[in-house]
């Protein structure tokens, strides 16, 4: 079955190829690689300039989008790369695949709650969140998600009528939840669990079943009031931005930072960005699956021109935090720069956190 | 014409598997099998071809066709879009039957679907193109009735006016049409006080009041066309219930004047995701995603609520005018399926008021054979359908009645009245001439003058013209004569055989109802296709 497997792999790729080159996509780009990638990164991928620098270093690059954490349901073949928005999942991939070399970790963004204002303000005068003073502006557009508050609210089935100042507003009522993704199918919402774990445990991250059992019941809490969720973090934050769906919504940072550097500031809204005391990074992880795959990681990595498109997209690049910071410098209104006092929670293996996630969503 | 694709399907169904693995082999072969696309795609056949992306779609996205094209102007890529009801499209994909014919879905809202496993394995990824909420339309005369401030309205208020009945409406057919499941979903959410998503106790909670909401239903429909015109026409029916586009666009284009409410309390919103298939090829994946490039761009989202009067989802294009930027609470979607299933066969089998519907069926003597050999056998395929409390009457006729068979599905023994049905199907005979007109006549005398506890409503299936009894102006006078309580009930004719479709295009727009397409072998308008479609509409 194996030897079947590699022979369809290496047909794939090289109909793929030779696909690439029969409709005159390659042009003067040399290699055509394909791959999957979390719904996060498809602007990024799509953006012209990413595709002329990509070019200019002799690369094609084709993508499609899939929630991190069902990548390892699609058929692989035909592909040179997987990029789940985490480390969790791309060690679970790298397991199930013939992964050519080390993963490649180019850039990484936290996880925020977006809110909308009057949201934010009846959260931050119930004691859920904290906004953060600032001298002269007439709203506040950033602020921090009060992790454990929040949390005890969501034990007890907090309604917004509940909720001092809530009543002057509609759209606020029913339970206070925190709109996530899928935590079983999406990376973001099982990294919710992951830092909505830790704090309910006290600070200590699930290794076993019996660290999954002690936060069980909250975690089943925090996905079921939720109803139906969907698969990747860009719709959720789509209808965020269109005004409907739930006041307040899960993201990456990208998505907020992209948004901020790619519109004008009356086309934002009623934005607030929560960061929560204690979140967790999503470490966006390529997986090579063949060279050219490989090469593809270590470019994104290393490649300033790709490393600041990167940054344009909302990403923070590894290493220095200069290039995120110059390019977010007029945002910081909505952006912490430096997450200071953002405490970051360690993420549960691949193993346990899906165990966390099947037991929350079952 | 019209046998020719569905007699030439089942080959090519067969010949897609060897197509799909023809394309894992190297250079030559695959040049073959683009090279066979574009001829095929010219014939319009169903094959995947370059440039051509084949997408299952809901009935409600037709109004985006001028923007198809425009896409297709600007990105070379042309949309083939297969209409479907949004419940049907899930059922598709789920069973299998569109792998390998579609490369993506573009459906209302994928919460329906993302319940069933086997139809979410096989979403590769999906974008939202834009977004409508549920809301209610009423008759502005009816709003100042009720004393109503529209932006302040909630679906406690609206239940309470049905109640009482000072408030009447209609909705599309929960199980055929994504707007009335949603609809459905957000009166569930709104009257069972539910505050986190629907649970099957919340359904169960909410039972007594939801009967009396549907209750004042007086329109259901299999799509939200026929629903605005029925609507046009009753002027006794206050309001209705389906996406705030549907409803705006109404006013817009027929001047409908509605009074469009999302409530208070919340509302469940389409969010329309292009969502390409994992089974596409990955020259079609790409396809998809250029294609949803284009309509999340900033010049066509303003187009598409322009012309739609959806919501745009992206920033820098703000909603078109009619559209009220107060935000509303989104429902949750019930995050199981035996949740949403429990729901739709609560409402089916006990919420809604239960149908009456004649069957007026042509036994004349031209359909001795194979017509009837297809009718006896449709009728069959009906009675796995049928509804608890509905009332079933079979009124097969040739020069005259034949025969009046009524059977009525009883809650205690759901089987035997289908079985009963089936036996009368089984034992019709084909003679005599066709008396289509007397023999309607009798089917409206057959219902008499209760049109209020059910949902009335006469199927005519007949494969040829009038040759006998009344004649079509005498049959037009007997209408016009009835009290309008009772032309309320629509007749839905099914052109079949060498029936006069204009004939029965007559009959359809006289007494309000909808013609149906039974002239193909298989699948949809078919005979048991048109038969399963009118479902919808009793």
């Amino acid at each position: 079955m194996g030897i079947v497997l590699a022979v369809v792999l290496i047909a794939g790729v090289a109909a793929a190829v030779a696909l690439g080159r029969d409709s005159g996509d390659s042009g003067t780009a040399g290699k055509t690689v394909r791959g999957v990638i979390g719904s996060e990164k498809a602007e990024f991928f799509a953006d012209p300039d990413t595709v002329k620098a990509l070019a200019a270093k002799g690369f094609t690059v084709r993508t499609e989008t899939s929630g991190s954490w069902a990548m390892d349901r699609l058929p692989l073949k035909g592909y040179d790369f997987a990029f789940p928005g985490s480390k969790a999942p791309a060690d679970e991939l790298r397991r199930g695949s013939e992964a050519q070399g080390g993963p490649l970790r180019p850039f990484y963004s936290p996880l925020v709650v977006v809110a909308h204002r009057n949201a934010a303000e009846v959260l931050a005068d119930n004691g859920l969140a904290r906004l953060r003073a600032d001298g002269g502006s007439k709203f506040t557009t950033q602020g921090t998600l009060l992790m454990g508050p929040y949390l005890a609210a969501a034990e007890d089935d907090r309604t917004w009528q509940q909720l001092k100042g809530a009543s002057g507003h509609s759209e606020l009522s029913g339970t206070v939840f925190i709109t996530s993704t899928d935590p079983v199918a999406s990376n973001s919402g099982a990294l919710y669990l992951a830092a909505a774990s830790y704090v309910a445990d006290g600070g200590r991250v699930a290794t076993d079943a019996k660290a999954v059992e002690r936060t069980a019941p909250l975690m089943r809490k925090l996905v079921q009031v939720q109803g139906a969720q969907q698969t990747s973090s860009d719709a959720p934050f789509r209808d965020f931005i269109s005004g409907v769906g739930n006041p307040i919504v899960l993201v990456y940072e990208s998505q907020v930072a992209s948004l901020l550097m790619s519109s004008q500031r009356q086309e934002i809204g009623d934005l607030v960005v929560l960061y929560p005391d204690t979140t967790v990074s999503s470490d966006h992880t390529l997986v090579p699956l063949t060279d050219h795959g490989r090469e593809l990681g270590e470019l994104l990595s290393t490649d300033p021109g790709l490393r600041e498109l990167a940054v344009r997209h909302g990403f923070r690049p590894q290493g220095a935090a200069a290039e995120f910071i110059t390019a977010t410098a007029d945002h910081t209104a909505y952006i912490d720069q430096r997450l200071t006092g953002v405490r970051q929670a360690p993420v549960p293996t691949a193993e346990v956190l899906r165990s966390m996630a099947r037991r929350a969503r079952g | 014409m019209n046998s020719g694709p569905g007699k030439g399907s089942p080959a090519r169904r067969a010949f897609l598997p060897l197509l799909a693995a023809a394309l894992l082999v190297p250079l030559a072969a695959c040049t073959t099998d683009r090279d066979a696309g574009r001829d095929t795609g010219r014939d319009d056949d169903g094959r995947p071809s370059t440039g051509t992306v084949r997408v299952l779609a809901s009935s409600e996205l037709s109004d985006m066709e001028p923007l198809l094209e425009k896409a297709r102007e600007a990105t070379g890529i042309t949309v083939r879009p297969t209409w479907a009801g949004t419940l049907d499209a899930v059922e598709r994909l789920a069973s299998g039957k569109a792998d390998g014919a579609f490369d993506a879905v573009w459906l209302s809202s994928n919460d329906y679907l993302r319940l069933d496993p086997e139809a979410a394995r096989r979403i590769a990824s999906e974008t939202p193109l834009m977004a409508s909420p549920v809301a209610l339309g009423v008759r502005p005369a009816t709003v100042r009735r009720l004393g109503w401030d529209a932006g302040a309205v909630s679906w406690a208020q609206v239940h309470r006016a049905v109640a009482a009945g000072d408030l009447t409406y209609g909705m599309t057919d929960p199980s055929r049409s994504n707007s009335g499941f949603a609809a459905l979903i957000s009166v569930a959410s709104g009257l069972s006080g539910a505050q986190a998503a629907l649970t099957d106790a919340d359904v169960r909670k909410a039972g007594p009041k939801l009967k009396e909401f549907f209750a004042g239903q007086r329109l259901t429909s299999g799509s939200s066309g026929w629903l605005a015109s029925a609507y046009a026409r009753r002027s006794t029916v206050d309001a209705l219930i389906n996406y705030e586009s549907v409803l705006l666009s109404l006013n817009r284009d027929t001047g409908a004047g509605l009074t469009v409410i999302r409530p208070r309390d919340g509302v469940v919103t389409a969010d329309y995701p292009l969502s390409a298939l994992t089974g596409a090829t990955p020259d079609a994946r790409d396809a998809v995603r250029a294609l949803a490039e284009h309509f999340r761009s900033t010049g066509v989202q303003r187009e598409i609520t322009a012309r739609t009067l959806r919501r745009p989802v992206v920033a820098a294009a703000r909603p078109a005018d009619p559209l009220s930027p107060e935000q509303r609470r989104e429902l949750p979607f019930p995050g199981t399926r035996s949740v949403a299933d429990g729901l739709l066969s609560s409402y089916e089998h006990r919420l809604r008021r239960p149908s009456r519907t004649v069957y007026v069926l042509d036994t004349s003597g031209s359909m001795k054979g194979g017509r009837l050999a297809q009718l006896k056998s449709a009728l069959n395929g009906l009675t796995g359908d049928f509804r608890e409390r509905e009332q079933v009457t079979l009124l097969p006729f040739g020069s005259t009645v034949k025969q009046v068979r009524t059977h009525t599905v009883d809650p205690a023994d759901p089987k035997a009245g289908p079985a009963a049905i089936r036996a009368d199907a089984a034992a019709l005979t084909a003679e005599g001439d066709t008396a289509i007109y007397s023999s309607l006549a009798a089917a409206y005398d057959h219902l008499g003058p209760d049109t209020e506890s059910a949902f009335t409503s006469v199927v005519l299936m007949t494969d040829g013209e009038n040759t006998a009894g009344r004649s079509a102006a005498e049959f037009a006078a007997f209408y016009r004569a009835l009290p309008a309580a009772r032309q309320v009930t629509p007749v839905f004719p099914i052109v079949f055989g060498d029936s006069d479709r204009s004939e029965l295009e007559s009959i359809a727009s006289l007494t309000g109802g909808r013609l149906f397409d039974g002239t193909k072998e298989e699948g949809p308008g078919s005979l048991d296709g048109a038969f399963e479609e009118i479902r919808g509409y009793q």
